[in-house]
């Protein structure tokens, strides 16, 4: 029997927390659904809160296809930028993490830069916002999702490093030791079986990473205009002076979902593909 | 039979007719070719009229404007990022009025008139209480000794709307004084069904700007005379108490229980789903309300000017934008700024704004026969507002006098405090403020609480 | 003997690296494993941190389009202490951080260990509690706008379909901060979930069986045995989850603008009043620098209590 099927056999609960589950995913998928319902309608049916409705497609074709629609531009930008600030994050951080874990380092680097990372994690966002854009008009990086990807990699590291230092030291050092015995280098024990065994925590914290990636609005705002903005820049759009655009806006948040449920359901599968041919613990 | 080359040559030429009468329209301003631009705009019902308006110059004069429409929350943000930092991406930038000052006295701009000192505003063109010039000695926006900033693509003011077919089968007038309406809304109001009047009673900018149509319809203010240097704190006085009761009043006895958040989108979604018989509202939400996808009273929305006061005074309060040129941008790309900006306040260019869904900026577009579409039955409202409406908090402190005020009247107004006392609260600390920043103040005797 | 790449002992001795760039990148792994992180870190993070601080002892004003900087400690000191909407702003952040990361967290545990014991339909499952976080804050906090809407929202409509009468959702001071509260537990269980399920399937299943086996009931093994493993997992995700609630800012701006009044005035608002709409970037770097302060004090007091409650089980 292999591992997952035995876990969900020691942690299976009765009745009660099945009931439990199904109440979690009502609520939490409740709220998403409407948002879906109000896609497909008017907007005076949504402002008058009209359940049955006559359905409407055009808030989508809105939305993707309009005349001054940059979407699937913008999904195209959010995409690019979410995924490569992710798969540096992972590889920054992991390592960052397991060679804090790993090896002796004084305490002033080790701890230091665990607490500097905590610390600028505490930070407003938007108080960073006037020197990145500062520095980056003056590196001519303005505008540029290369801009983005790094103060992304920035803004996500701290989480990735300390979720991935929390998963790595779980892992039983006799068998990073054995490892050694057997006279496999640091990176090597590290790629080969230090790693397949953070799998979990690595889906977690790619995922978290890219989802803060794909939603983030203010740095997005600062460091792009018309031609590189992202998803939650282009839906802030609906978000008008008066009132607030809610058909489109709904239409645009489903569509935006959708990339990334698809990415993430992809990703966790090419992952668990590609570390863990064999894998026994 | 016509010869065969004849014919061919006759389809061509008509053929080529055809098309260049589709590109050569006679262009409502010559301006010649100009260097491409940049606008910062933000995302507002009248984008898509500029936008379109914009797409007319581009036809007509073959110069290309590029438009970076941004987040309405956000616009500040990017213009004064842009404006404080090596060359500016933008070449022309719409502020909201409560913004002009920043910039003004930051020294971001470049005013109209150095750019080119042959540019002056056709004198149709509405001043807008000349939120567009700036008097550097005064600190103080007037046209009396300032020097030419800006000018207004998009003028907003409140108008009272009102619901003609629900006033007409109660056989009321439609109000011309605040106690119309509190008469009229009483009698309307049927709650949950149907409420007499909404306005804004939601913390900070919602209910300052509202209820200030009220304040200057009363006759109070509140500094004494900015303008002169007196920035006497006068917004305690009993005619404020008396503007604010009758705000509380009419928002209590007629308006939803969810009174204290109300923003302008609920105001709007209350009026378009029908629920409501009377409200304050911009102009800009006209078009929404004769839109069947937005609205469930097409055709049924009247709009009258804002109401008087006790005393027969009408008041109002502007919002309107100004375009600014900033000072860090190449000066071929200033004057070609200029140029479209003059292209843009022609009657030609309004008249198109107007039709494709803009407040237009010149007074000959609200006298035109434009006026009998029933699409505009707004302007005349609109440009008798225009006549007594005014810019309020055109000073520096002006966004944390509207922080003090929004809160205060706000509190007033959900029942945390009294009226007396929010005023006098406000009032102290707005004089406060005024202290801090060295300017001449001081403060009318205390209301009795 | 297999390791996870499938190399017996035997095999892997064939396959030592040659010497050279395989033996080089193992020698320097302990060095160039922590220069990525540190180098892109101090590039991107020591010119804003240090202007901030340098900020929030200076004021700074426009002059003919160019910056000046004064020094002025004491007048942004000054306006810390004087601000009377700083006070409510606090106390309500406290409160909104405490109750809603309590909430998320022992949620998402929960969630975590009942998934986890689900037969099938894992993969999809987590999918699904994920989708919240997918969701953009701008959106988030529109649609709950219009859910909690007093006339036509969905909570009020099922309320007055069952005979009951509407809530004023968030125009009650008394309730309007609960009703924020309730939409960042939507958002973020979700979070929790996610970090604490991964640890849970790190849980070897030897150690669950072996309580079984020893007779402790479900509960007791729970609270004994995979809650004490999935500590420093909790751990993290609290950390994190409690220093993004004293960040929070869209949903609230949205949903009530920090009214009616000032409950649900949270420091983050003001801060970003403050900072943008009011200009003042000086005492907004003073007020940022506050609110770390701020936030490394309930971490502490909230490691202190934690201690306690552990102590005493």
């Amino acid at each position: 029997m292999d591992v997952a099927t035995r876990g969900s056999k020691v942690f299976r609960g009765g009745i009660a927390s099945r009931v439990g589950v199904a109440f979690a995913l009502f609520a939490i998928i409740g709220p998403f659904l409407w948002i879906l319902t109000a896609s497909f309608k008017h907007q005076i049916a949504i402002y008058a809160g009209q359940f049955p409705f006559t359905p409407t497609l055009s808030n989508y074709v809105d939305v993707l296809a309009g005349r001054r629609s940059d979407f699937p531009g913008n999904i195209a930008n959010s995409l690019i930028v979410a995924s490569t600030s992710t798969a540096l994050v992972l590889i920054a951080g992991t390592l960052a993490a397991y060679s804090l874990h790993r090896f002796r380092w004084p305490a002033w680097l080790g701890a230091g830069f665990l607490a500097w990372t905590l610390v600028f994690h505490m930070v407003p966002v938007l108080t960073l916002l006037g020197p990145w854009y500062v520095a980056f008009r003056e590196l001519d990086l303005y505008d540029t999702r290369f801009a983005l990807v790094l103060t992304h990699v920035t803004i996500n590291l701290p989480m990735t490093v300390w979720l991935m230092r929390t998963f790595l030291r779980e892992i039983p050092p006799e068998i990073v030791e054995a490892a050694q015995v057997d006279g496999c280098g640091p990176f090597d024990t590290f790629r080969r079986i230090v790693l397949p065994l953070a799998l979990p925590g690595l889906i977690a914290a790619g995922i978290l990473a890219f989802i803060f990636s794909w939603n983030e609005f203010p740095i997005a705002l600062t460091l792009t205009s018309r031609a590189t903005a992202t998803v939650p820049v282009a839906i802030a759009r609906f978000a008008q002076q008066y009132e607030i655009q809610y058909a489109q806006m709904a239409a645009a948040a489903v569509i935006s979902t959708v990339p990334a449920v698809i990415l993430m359901f992809l990703g966790q599968r090419f992952i668990v593909r590609g570390l863990t041919l064999g894998a026994v613990k | 039979m016509i010869p065969r080359n004849w014919v061919v040559g006759i389809v061509a030429a008509a053929t080529v007719a055809f098309a260049m009468s589709a590109f050569a329209q006679k262009a409502f301003l010559d301006v010649g070719k100009q260097p491409d631009i940049t606008i910062l705009i933000g995302s507002t019902p009248w984008y898509p009229a500029y936008e379109k308006v914009v797409g007319l110059y581009e036809q007509q004069t073959g110069n290309h404007i590029k438009l970076d429409v941004t987040p309405f929350g956000n616009i500040l943000e990017k213009a004064r990022n842009a404006a404080r930092s090596g060359q500016s991406p933008y070449d022309l930038m719409m502020l909201d009025t409560q913004w002009t000052i920043e910039f003004y006295e930051g020294g971001f701009l470049s005013p109209l008139t150095d750019i080119d000192p042959s540019f002056a505003m056709p004198k149709e063109v509405l001043t807008y209480g000349d939120s567009g010039y700036w008097n550097v000695q005064k600190r103080w926006r007037t046209a009396n000794g300032g020097k030419l900033m800006a000018y207004t693509p998009l003028g907003n003011v409140q108008l009272l709307y009102y619901r003609s077919d629900v006033l007409k089968q109660a056989a009321i007038a439609p109000p011309k004084t605040w106690n119309d309406v509190m008469a009229a809304c009483t009698k309307l109001a049927k709650p949950p069904s149907m409420y007499g009047f909404v306005a804004r009673g939601e913390k900070g900018n919602g209910i300052r700007y509202d209820w200030q149509s009220l304040m200057l319809a009363e006759g109070a203010n509140v500094v004494k005379d900015p303008e002169a240097g007196d920035y006497t704190v006068t917004i305690n006085s009993p005619q404020a108490k008396a503007a604010l009761d009758l705000y509380i009043n009419l928002l209590k006895r007629c308006g939803p229980p969810n009174y204290g958040s109300l923003g302008q989108g609920d105001v709007i979604q209350l009026l378009a789903t029908g629920k409501s018989a009377l409200g304050d509202v911009v102009t800009a939400a006209f078009a929404g309300f004769e839109d069947s996808n937005k609205s469930a009273v097409v055709g049924k929305l009247e709009t009258e000017p804002l109401p008087a006061g006790a005393g027969g005074a009408h008041g109002a309060v502007i919002g309107n934008w100004n375009a600014v040129v900033p000072k860090n941008t190449s000066d071929a790309q200033k004057k070609a700024a200029l140029a479209y900006s003059r292209w843009f306040l022609t009657y030609d260019a309004q008249r198109a704004f107007a039709e494709a869904g803009g407040i237009p900026n010149r007074s000959d577009v609200y006298t035109s026969d434009l006026v009998k579409n029933p699409k505009y039955r707004w302007m005349p409202a609109y440009l008798e507002t225009m006549k007594f409406a005014r810019q309020e908090l055109g000073y520096a402190e002006g966004a944390q006098v509207e922080q003090i005020l929004g809160l205060r009247l706000n509190q007033a107004l959900i029942g945390e405090m009294s009226s007396a006392k929010a005023l006098n609260t406000a009032a102290r600390e707005i004089e406060a403020l005024f202290k801090k920043n060295d300017r001449h103040t001081g403060m009318l005797p205390a209301l009795a609480e | 003997m297999r390791d996870a790449a499938g190399l017996t002992s035997a095999s892997r001795a064939q396959r030592q690296p040659r010497g050279g760039i395989g033996a080089a990148i193992n020698a320097s792994f302990r060095y160039w494993s922590l220069l990525p992180a540190i180098l892109i870190f101090a590039a991107l993070t020591l010119y804003p941190l240090l202007n901030l601080m340098r900020m929030s002892v200076s004021t700074i004003d426009f002059v003919r389009g160019a910056e000046v900087w004064t020094f002025t400690p004491l007048r942004n000191l000054e306006s810390l202490a004087s601000d009377d909407v700083l006070r409510p702003a606090v106390v309500n952040t406290v409160v909104f951080v405490a109750v809603s990361v309590a909430f998320e967290m022992v949620l998402g545990v929960a969630l975590a260990i009942a998934v986890a014991g689900l037969p099938r339909a894992k993969r999809i499952v987590r999918t699904l509690a994920i989708l919240p976080i997918l969701v953009p804050p701008v959106a988030i906090g529109s649609m709950w706008k219009l859910m909690y809407n007093y006339d036509f929202g969905i909570f009020n409509q099922a309320l007055v379909a069952v005979g009951l009468m509407p809530v004023n959702w968030l125009g009650s001071t008394s309730i309007a901060l609960a009703s924020v509260i309730v939409v960042d537990i939507w958002h973020w269980v979700p979070f929790v979930f996610l970090i604490l399920f991964a640890a849970v399937e790190g849980i070897p299943p030897d150690l669950i069986e072996a309580a079984h086996v020893d007779g402790a009931s479900r509960w007791q093994t729970t609270r004994l045995v995979t809650l004490p493993l999935l500590r420093p997992a909790i751990v993290v995700a609290f950390l994190f989850r409690a220093i993004l609630a004293f960040k929070v800012f869209d949903e609230v701006f949205l949903l009530t603008a920090g009214g009616p009044g000032t409950s649900t005035e949270l420091v983050n608002l003001h801060l970003y009043k403050v900072f943008f709409e009011q200009n003042r970037l000086g005492y907004g770097a003073l007020l940022s620098l506050a609110v770390i302060g701020a936030i490394v004090a309930f971490l502490l007091v909230s490691r202190r209590a934690a201690l306690a409650i552990g102590r005493k089980s």
